[in-house]
């Protein structure tokens, strides 16, 4: 169970960043003997979209689009990706942090917030390359840690807002005057079985939470907290109440804000992610145990594989036609119960069913006898059945 | 089926009052629950010597255990062995059919006490018996939300596939968890010793399978916790 577990918890945390898609395209591109055109469209966790072009005649560079969400909830999810562009200052981090290879076309292309002109050339060693590859595989989180940072900033120094990461979910960002960040969670759940399993998970987050000392302080409650006051109640309703963290100034402090900023927006699929898994991990222990417990009544049987508990192997051994010579020795038994056990059933036919006309037709074909057996007195009404076997 | 099961369990004129309904009755064993009976028309095997092991009854050795479960487990089966001597019957009501009495309780002088074993609240087992047929209804632990939930999709996901039990019933009765049915027929079919001793350990199984569940979705929790965790530092 432990090993089981242990691998499901190392496999969660590879909830990375990184596009993995991304990494094999643009390193077979860059391996490729011959220039190849390629011409991919792609989604990573339901909303982001990737589109990577490159031609034959121009094998050097690589056109990278990509279309985020828009974290406002004001924008419609059908305008968000076409006519929301990033900010100036993403655009100026982004340029920092691709500079040595990367030029931004503008306009990006149609439906896409940002487009890169790839072009590795300049790099000469392959190690260069694969990090450079890397880099730009890591290009989801950048963008989307940038538009979360400018709107924070436009949050000014203290207040809420509401972000809309995955359209089900929102969810909302505080920030108080200490600077500090609340990342609240509303939480969902279809069923009683996720509401269980996630309720289990959200108490060990809270006791880690705070007892691990550079972690964001983790908190769960089912009502609302303070921060959310003022909001509709609809966006208030839940079922697995709220989860808030506090974020620290260390978390989004230089590179590890964009980190902070991809793990929150992924919290809530990384629960789902979790109790898809439990589902899993119990559906699969069930089926075990339905195995043992039918192994265990299929032994039961007289006439079962293992009818004979000191000698299975011969059991398995023994050929059909033995097996039909036991039934027909059991069968012999059977009928060697005696005239008395025959009588007795007679009798009880007689009893329960009247054939019409089986007394005539005894009286005219004399090929076959019936015994003639002593009707039972029908006037008592007081015992409607009487003993067979004495 | 040897002759004193029948005599034991056989329909007679001396029959107990009409049977009620389980609500109404003292939760306690009734006074005319038959004698435990002794090892008749067993053929000895390999398994036959840990199950009387298991089965025994002597205070010093059930003491040793020191187990609530255990005692609860072979007041059950105990029990089973009493009351699972069935034989053919046919239905008094309908002509060349053949139904489980337990299930119809068409005629009252076909019935016996029903056996209520309570080990606490929250776990008893309900042992339903008549000429042709015993009816085992199940109530397991559920201490929490959690075991609750898994109980509850355990014991459906069972119910779901009771034709590869054959004698379990998918319904459960009401107020109950889990039924079984078990007929003269599967009494024909089956080594009744082996029958009780499946019985016992579906009852044993399905309370160490929660709390093992219960446990590594714990486990698991806490683990993924901490991994999440881990990534902000």
């Amino acid at each position: 169970m432990h090993t089981w577990v242990l691998n499901c918890a190392n496999t969660m945390a590879f909830f990375s960043s990184g596009s993995q898609v991304l990494v094999e395209i643009l390193t077979r591109i860059q391996s490729a003997e011959r220039p190849m055109p390629v011409d991919h469209t792609f989604y990573e966790f339901g909303s982001i979209r990737y589109h990577v072009e490159a031609s034959a005649s121009d094998s050097e560079n690589v056109y990278l689009s990509i279309a985020t969400p828009s974290l406002s909830h004001e924008a419609s999810p059908s305008s968000s990706s076409s006519r929301s562009r990033l900010p100036e200052p993403a655009l100026q981090e982004m340029k920092k942090t691709y500079g040595k290879f990367a030029e931004m076309v503008e306009p990006p292309r149609e439906g896409y917030v940002l487009t890169l002109k790839l072009n590795f050339s300049g790099l000469t060693r392959p190690k260069d390359r694969v990090k450079a590859i890397n880099q730009v595989s890591l290009l989801q989180s950048v963008v989307l840690s940038s538009q979360l940072k400018h709107m924070l900033g436009s949050l000014g120094s203290s207040g809420t807002m509401k972000l809309v990461y995955s359209q089900r979910e929102p969810f909302f960002v505080s920030k108080t005057a200490d600077e500090r960040i609340h990342a609240i969670f509303p939480m969902r759940f279809r069923d009683d079985t996720d509401l269980a399993i996630a309720t289990c998970f959200f108490q060990e987050l809270q006791e880690l939470g705070n007892s691990l000392a550079r972690a964001p302080k983790c908190s769960w409650s089912p009502i609302p907290p303070p921060e959310l006051r003022g909001e509709y109640v609809h966006r208030l309703t839940t079922n697995g109440g709220f989860v808030s963290f506090g974020v620290l100034s260390r978390h989004v402090r230089g590179k590890r804000a964009a980190k902070t900023a991809w793990i929150l927006l992924n919290f809530q699929s990384y629960v789902r992610y979790h109790i898809k898994c439990t589902r899993s991990h119990i559906q699969s222990r069930m089926r075990e145990r339905l195995e043992t417990l039918t192994e265990a009544i299929q032994n039961a049987r007289l006439r079962g594989n293992h009818d004979d508990d000191r000698k299975p192997q011969a059991v398995k051994k023994s050929r059909p036609s033995k097996k039909r010579r036991l039934v027909s020795l059991a069968k012999a038994k059977s009928l060697r119960k005696g005239f008395r056990a025959v009588l007795d059933t007679m009798k009880r036919l007689r009893l329960r069913i009247r054939v019409r006309g089986l007394d005539r037709l005894r009286r005219q074909c004399q090929c076959f006898a019936v015994p003639r057996l002593p009707a039972p007195p029908r006037s008592s009404s007081s015992s409607r059945y009487h003993r067979l076997v004495q | 089926m040897g002759p004193t099961c029948q005599a034991v369990l056989s329909p007679s004129p001396r029959r107990p009052a009409p049977l009620q309904p389980p609500e109404s009755r003292p939760p306690l064993p009734s006074p005319r629950r038959p004698p435990p009976l002794p090892p008749i028309n067993r053929a000895p095997s390999a398994s036959t010597c840990s199950f009387d092991l298991r089965r025994t009854t002597d205070p010093e050795v059930l003491a040793a255990m020191a187990n609530t479960l255990r005692l609860y487990l072979t007041c059950i089966r105990n029990t089973l062995e009493a009351a699972m001597c069935l034989q053919n019957f046919p239905c008094q009501e309908v002509e060349r059919h053949n139904k489980p009495e337990v299930e119809l309780k068409t005629s009252p002088e076909l019935l016996l006490n029903p056996v209520l074993i309570c080990r606490n609240e929250a776990e008893k087992c309900l042992i339903e018996t008549s000429i042709n047929s015993i009816r085992i209804s199940m109530k397991v632990k559920q201490a929490d939300e959690l075991e609750n939930i898994l109980a509850k999709k355990f014991l459906r996901f069972l119910s779901m596939r009771a034709e590869a039990f054959q004698v379990l019933r998918r319904k459960p009765v009401q107020g109950y968890d889990i039924s079984f049915l078990i007929t003269n027929y599967h009494c024909e079919d089956m080594h009744k010793h082996k029958l009780i001793d499946f019985i016992v350990q579906f009852m044993e199984d399905i309370d160490k399978e929660i709390s093992e569940l219960k446990l590594s979705v714990n486990t698991r929790g806490r683990l993924v916790a901490t991994e999440f965790l881990k990534q902000f530092i």
